[in-house]
């Protein structure tokens, strides 16, 4: 037993520096090396979002691949900052899903928008939107290239368009993904649906 | 040919003046199997496109800069080079999250296209994902909507195909046929007055931002965008709502989802041209 505790110190070190999969939140110590030595190095199943592979940035400046994401569900919508209409209430609606959300679930879960303005949404754009909508750890902001986000738009299935005065037509959706990074529930429009897409949440992790 | 005999061979002349160079350089014999070699280009000159999909506060015109375009779709000759050197994007290896399960379905196996795939007719059964690794395997792009469409928009002998006769009544007799269960080469199309073959008569063809379509109705009638499904002021508003390829191609743009393949649409490559 005593042999074991710098293993297990050395290994929770270990998964804390690099990207800290969630799994790594494990308590016990077998399936924490277990877990993180398995999550580093599998590769993606063939239906995950990740295989897609695009290169991403944060809010924070820092590069971001969304197979980061993986080992926990999430809720992602794309956006963009200076949406009036329905943005603001896709938002709002992913909140309302993670409050409805068992305690267990709602701390693994990520809440993810990808904004479609390539040109205005800078990470400093996206950070000022983060403080103003009171967004936590929870959720990420990403900015993208045009490739990139005209790609994972193309994944999830979400139409969108640059209209003349820099404003964005597009799809009003949430997807549901799973810890392995497949859709596992889209939530489409802007009425209802919060309870199922919660319990795809649930479902999912 | 019933454009006047001068006209023709300028038009011809123009063709060869600007293929020419192109057509070189794709016999060159650096070519081999393994390395798709890039397709023979034709440029577009700048000019504007009227969207058949604009907002009230969108101008009814968007400029189109200069661009160089494929003059013919992607072959399956080409398309099995990129797939031999791109194990990846081979029928038996890719992704159903990249091409549906019709991906290549025509192909006797993963390299060998086979009878019902000449080599020089257009590959066909390809996603918006394979078509994409495709151009960027060449250091190109799939062309956008709008310059896809200024292509188009040009008949054999004018730059307005609308008002020219023989164009018209070739694409609306295309439109009418069914799709021939193994398709012609691209030598038996007809090529517009830029030099290129095929954008209309031979196959639909795959455009970057074809998620940028947002037809929600069946009809052209359907103006609106559902305010539910979408956020913005996108309608159909277009000038010419005779247009009745221009929608067809619309509406097949908003049926599309990435990873589809189908036995008519295919795909050709762009590239910018040099500030």
């Amino acid at each position: 037993m005593k042999p074991f505790l710098p293993v297990f110190l050395f290994a929770a070190a270990a998964c804390a520096a690099a990207t800290s999969p969630p799994c790594c939140a494990e308590t016990a110590a077998a399936k924490k090396d277990e877990c993180c030595e398995a999550m580093a190095s599998a590769p993606f199943s063939k239906n995950s979002l990740y295989q897609a592979d695009a290169a991403f940035t944060a809010d924070t400046g820092a590069p971001f691949k969304l197979g980061a994401l993986r080992g926990r569900p999430v809720v992602l919508a794309m956006f963009f900052a200076a949406c009036g209409y329905a943005c603001p209430l896709t938002v709002t609606d992913m909140q309302a899903i993670r409050a409805q959300l068992p305690a267990e679930v709602r701390d693994r879960a990520s809440f993810v928008l990808v904004s479609f303005d390539v040109a205005r949404d800078t990470t400093a754009a996206l950070a000022a939107y983060r403080a103003q909508r009171r967004l936590d750890s929870a959720w990420t902001l990403l900015r993208g290239s045009e490739d990139s986000v005209r790609e994972l738009a193309a994944l999830l299935g979400v139409k969108y368009k640059q209209e003349a005065d820099g404003a964005f037509a597009h799809s009003n959706l949430i997807t549901i993904l799973n810890p392995q990074g497949e859709v596992v529930h889209r939530r489409p429009g802007l009425k209802g649906g919060i309870d199922e897409a919660a319990a795809a949440v649930v479902a999912a992790k | 040919m019933t454009a006047s005999p001068p006209r023709t061979l300028c038009a011809l002349a123009l063709c060869l003046l600007v293929a020419g160079p192109a057509v070189r350089g794709a016999l060159s014999p650096a070519d081999t199997p393994e390395r798709p070699s890039a397709p023979r280009e034709i440029i577009i000159p700048a000019g504007a496109y009227v969207p058949l999909q604009r907002s009230a506060k969108d101008a009814p015109q968007v400029p189109v800069a200069a661009f160089a375009l494929a003059a013919e779709p992607v072959t399956n000759a080409e398309f099995l080079a990129f797939v031999t050197a791109h194990p990846a994007w081979r029928r038996s290896r890719v992704s159903a999250l990249f091409a549906d399960s019709s991906y290549l379905a025509h192909w006797t196996d993963d390299l060998t296209p086979g009878p019902q795939a000449p080599a020089d007719s257009p590959v066909v059964r390809v996603s918006w994902f394979a078509a994409r690794a495709y151009a960027r395997s060449i250091g190109q792009r799939l062309p956008t909507t709008a310059e896809w469409e200024l292509a188009a928009s040009a008949g054999y002998t004018r730059t307005d195909g609308k008002n020219d006769p023989d164009f018209q009544r070739d694409l609306y007799a295309w439109l009418a046929r069914p799709v021939p269960a193994i398709l012609p080469t691209v030598a038996t199309t007809r090529p517009n007055l830029h030099g290129a073959r095929g954008l209309h008569g031979l196959v639909w063809e795959w455009v970057d931002d074809f998620n940028a379509a947002m037809v929600t109705g069946e009809s052209r009638a359907d103006s609106g965008l559902d305010r539910d499904l979408f956020c913005g002021a996108g309608a159909i508003g277009a000038k010419e709502m005779t247009d009745y390829a221009a929608f067809m191609r619309q509406a097949l743009r908003s049926s599309l989802k990435a990873n589809n393949t189908t036995t008519s649409l295919g795909f050709r490559c762009a590239r910018d041209l040099a500030p």
